[in-house]
């Protein structure tokens, strides 16, 4: 239960910012990608903030890797100050910017859509990803004598805690998305704060900014103490958090109701229902299906797929015999092992790997270009359709034919695994497959973003391809990497190995890292996020596009 | 008459009219690429029902007006309003207000018409009785039942173009957007589309551009003239034709009375140049354009004198400026 309750929050950890974005266009259609640059700013912001404080850390104002005696509020004044400082500036940098560029998006609803965008993927990464990846580092350690782990005194009782968290009560799930629920809204107020310095009129309304500073500084400061005497009573620490923000949502409701009242304020415009955009979007990804079948590209992905999926075992068992074959080749074949459906599953999923990551490109870089180069985009543009659904109608058929290549493949792999080695254990195979597309579905929406920033199609496919190899090799970063969607290879590589029935190897759990772990949720969350964050950049981008 | 009463600059002052009176309606809508001013202050105002000729060369601003009208482009200053609802905003449902038709129509070349239409539809909200009702109307209007089921990638430039009109009237908007639908077409294919144009008369209110000025003189009932961005001329067609009207008869006389004993041409022009209401003569070869003063005078002596001299005529008329001649007269001017 308290699984499916931290699933369910780490989702809308993720799609929440997303969903208040969405209902914000509703009531008065801030640009989307307005949201996009409130997600540039935090992560500029945290390039400037995480080596910041590990700076402070190695010249001693900040503890480091090991407590070496700085007193608690000294610690707390410094990151509350970095956090402020790096954030609300950025936050500023971005408003500048923005003033240069558009004039005219200096409406309080682009301050909260600015806001929900840094609010947003601090809460995708910081709540989603990272909540995600602690869960599945923790489950492994439910039921485990935790002395046993090798672990120090004070690492145990802090490991206890949470897996007392973690096995508790299940609503004690929701914490942490009500954690990033407080925290969005306090970086709307945040927001509204520098929107007000930036952008407001008299001469001392530059105030808000070192205000905000103070403020974000404020809460950062309660929240190190919380941590440190409140850390058994997560739920208090979340109604400390929502009291120090009580001054922040009345000045808030202030504002907005200022807002609503003034002469500049735009009036709230009738705006279609939600299901009849929902039923564009239905025609558009029928429409979509039905142009991958008749092009023949939905053909040419089952074919690829099934092909790979049939061969993956057949290589596997027929490799000894090849090599045989070859003159000189029959001691190298004594050296290797007799294949077994493990190989089957490791060719499998290396092949997959390597075609599919290309057919993703390949696939899916002239979806929008080429529409725009054909001169299709503006007459079906020039009609009632949103152009959320346009791209997302795009990714969501390509999604489904995706899921359909999967299941060709899967049958495919399955059924000469069966006739050529043993029957697979079909819960692990099928999990195996899911995050193969689940791997497979962040290049499709890359691949989309390419196509969308892209003027011609050669040029969409460049961008797709240093969008995706760039992807790839974020995965290579040392303690981060795994979190990223490249670690869902290794999760689906140890779900084959299960699949063919072999047993996991030992992992000491206290020590493993996180893609040695027999469950990566981090990297699906950030599976997740990279999709979101596509799709929203991608509609942006193109919102902003004239045709 | 459906159109504007007047002839009047209407870049010179904010017009009159008001989103919900107007079919189109444009306030300061202006469009800069860079340094080039590709749309200057816009103000118009189109009525309800009319058949709005948007006249302009090549590069005068036409398209990206019409881009601006349909919310393709965003402008760089200004609004626009069609069918009440304005389209320089982000209200999807104000794309519900009109039809568009592109200078060169494009379409998923693998769908047949019927399934293009059907899509449309689609997006329009149209319930399936309904979708299924105005396709049958729409083929119908474009002459396209035969071909429905055929992919449009086998299609001529006509049916492309009618097509384009038929999807456009999906919905039935009260507004259609036609940029240069006849510009790329055969004698045949304008033919076919000016027809289509004429059919939907009295049905919608639409805004044609075009450089083809014949067309726009068959079709519309009101004319505006765009040169370099500008708006120059806002008028009735035939306020503006009988405006620019010349004051001139051709005679074109048969070349078997020419030249014969007495030369009865050589007496019949001297005595026109003794009339009081003859302003000029010209002559070239058997044609003569007489330009009058007093027309009502010339109209009720002309003939006579023709008989009485004994000239044999192939052709005579009072002569009407086409729009071409008031188009170039125009944007020289300017």
């Amino acid at each position: 239960m308290a699984a499916w309750i931290y699933g369910l929050s780490i989702l809308l950890m993720i799609l929440l910012p997303v969903f208040l974005a969405a209902g914000l266009r509703r009531i008065a259609q801030p640009a989307w990608i307005l949201f996009g640059v409130g997600c540039l700013t935090f992560t500029l912001s945290q390039v400037v903030h995480l080596p910041l404080n590990n700076w402070l850390a190695t010249i001693g104002l900040l503890p480091g890797k090991v407590y070496s005696g700085q007193p608690l509020w000294q610690t707390a004044l410094i990151v509350g100050l970095t956090a402020g400082l790096c954030e609300e500036l950025l936050r500023a940098a971005g408003y500048a910017v923005i003033q240069k560029i558009k004039p005219g998006w200096t409406r309080l609803t682009d301050a909260v859509m600015l806001g929900l965008g840094h609010g947003g993927i601090e809460s995708m990464v910081v709540g989603g990803v990272l909540t995600a990846a602690t869960v599945s580092a923790l489950l492994p350690l439910v039921g485990i004598d935790l002395n046993t782990l090798g672990l120090k005194p004070d690492q145990i009782v802090a490991l206890r805690l949470q897996l007392e968290t973690l096995t508790g009560i299940p609503l004690l799930g929701a914490l942490p998305l009500l954690e990033r629920i407080i925290a969005i809204s306090a970086h709307l107020i945040f927001s509204l704060m520098v929107w007000k310095a930036i952008s407001g009129r008299g001469s001392l309304h530059w105030l808000y900014l070192p205000l905000a500073i103070l403020y974000h500084a404020a809460v950062d400061f309660a929240a190190v103490y919380g941590m440190h005497y409140l850390a058994d009573k997560p739920l208090l620490i979340e109604i400390i958090f929502l009291g120090i923000m009580i001054p922040g949502y009345l000045w808030a409701f202030l504002q907005i109701r200022g807002y609503a009242k003034a002469d500049g304020a735009p009036s709230r415009v009738p705006n279609s229902s939600i299901r009849s955009e929902l039923a564009i979007f239905a025609a558009a990804v029928m429409k979509e299906i039905r142009q991958q079948w008749k092009t023949r590209r939905a053909l040419v992905l089952g074919a690829v797929f099934l092909f790979f999926g049939m061969g993956s075992p057949l290589l596997s068992k027929l490799t000894p015999e090849l090599l045989r074959s070859i003159q000189g080749g029959d001691l190298i074949a004594k050296l290797m092992p007799q294949p077994g459906a493990a190989d089957a599953m490791n060719q499998y999923i290396k092949n997959l790997y390597q075609f599919g990551f290309l057919l993703a490109i390949l696939l899916g870089m002239g979806a929008v270009v080429g529409e725009k180069e054909t001169r299709v985009a503006p007459m079906i543009l020039s009609k009632p359709m949103p152009r959320w659904a346009f791209i997302a109608g795009k990714f969501a058929a390509q999604g489904l034919m995706y899921l359909g290549a999967f299941i060709l493949a899967g049958i495919g792999a399955y059924y000469y695994t069966w006739i050529l080695f043993r029957p697979l254990e079909p819960g692990n195979f099928i999990l195996m497959n899911a995050l193969l597309l689940m791997w497979t579905l962040p290049f499709v929406a890359l691949s989309l973003l390419g196509s969308v920033l892209g003027k011609t199609t050669a040029g969409a496919g460049g961008i797709a391809v240093g969008l995706c190899i760039g992807l790839t090799l974020a995965g290579s970063i040392p303690q981060y990497g795994a979190l990223l969607p490249g670690g869902l290879l290794g999760w689906a590589a140890q779900a084959g190995q299960a699949a063919a029935g072999i047993q996991p190897a030992a992992v000491n759990l206290a020590s493993a890292s996180i893609a040695q772990m027999p469950v990566n949720s981090g990297a699906l969350a950030s599976a997740v996020v990279m999709i979101v964050l596509s799709l929203v950049l991608s509609i942006g981008f193109f919102e902003q596009q004239e045709l | 008459m459906n159109g504007a009463t007047a002839i009047k600059t209407a870049g010179a002052a904010p017009v009159r009219g008001s989103p919900e009176t107007s079919a189109i309606l444009c306030q300061g809508l202006s469009k800069t690429y860079g340094k080039i001013q590709a749309l200057a202050e816009l103000e118009l105002s189109v009525p309800y029902g009319s058949v709005f000729g948007f006249l302009g060369r090549n590069g005068a601003g036409k398209t990206t007006t019409m881009r601006l009208l349909a919310g393709l482009a965003h402008p760089s200053a200004g609004h626009a309003w069609v069918g009440g609802w304005e389209t320089t905003g982000v209200n999807r449902l104000a794309r519900t207000r009109f039809g568009y038709l592109p200078q060169d129509p494009a379409f998923y070349s693998w769908m047949s018409a019927r399934e293009y239409l059907d899509y449309i539809g689609r997006i329009q909200g149209l319930s399936g009785m309904e979708r299924k009702r105005q396709i049958g109307e729409m083929l119908e209007l474009s002459d396209l039942q035969e071909a429905s089921r055929r992919r449009i990638g086998g299609y001529s430039g006509g049916m492309v173009q009618r097509l384009g009109i038929a999807q456009a009237l999906m919905g039935h908007p009260p507004v259609l957007l036609l940029d240069e639908p006849t510009s790329s077409l055969d004698p045949a294919g304008r033919h076919e589309v000016l027809e289509m144009i004429s059919k939907i008369r009295g049905n919608a209110t639409v805004f044609f551009s075009s450089h083809i000025l014949n067309d726009i003189e068959r079709v519309c009932d009101t004319v505006a003239v765009l040169h370099k961005g500008r708006l120059i001329l806002v008028s009735g067609r035939e306020e503006l034709l009988e405006k620019y009207a010349v004051n001139a008869a051709e005679l074109e006389l048969s070349a078997a009375g020419q030249g014969s004993a007495g030369d009865p041409l050589a007496t019949f022009l001297d005595a026109l140049k003794q009339r009081a209401w003859v302003a000029n003569i010209k002559r070239e070869g058997s044609v003569l354009r007489i330009m009058a003063h007093n027309v009502p005078l010339a109209k009720k002596e002309l003939l006579p004198m023709i008989v009485e001299h004994g000239l044999e005529v192939d052709r005579y008329e009072w002569v009407r400026p086409s729009l071409e001649d008031i188009f170039l007269q125009l944007s020289s001017e300017e």
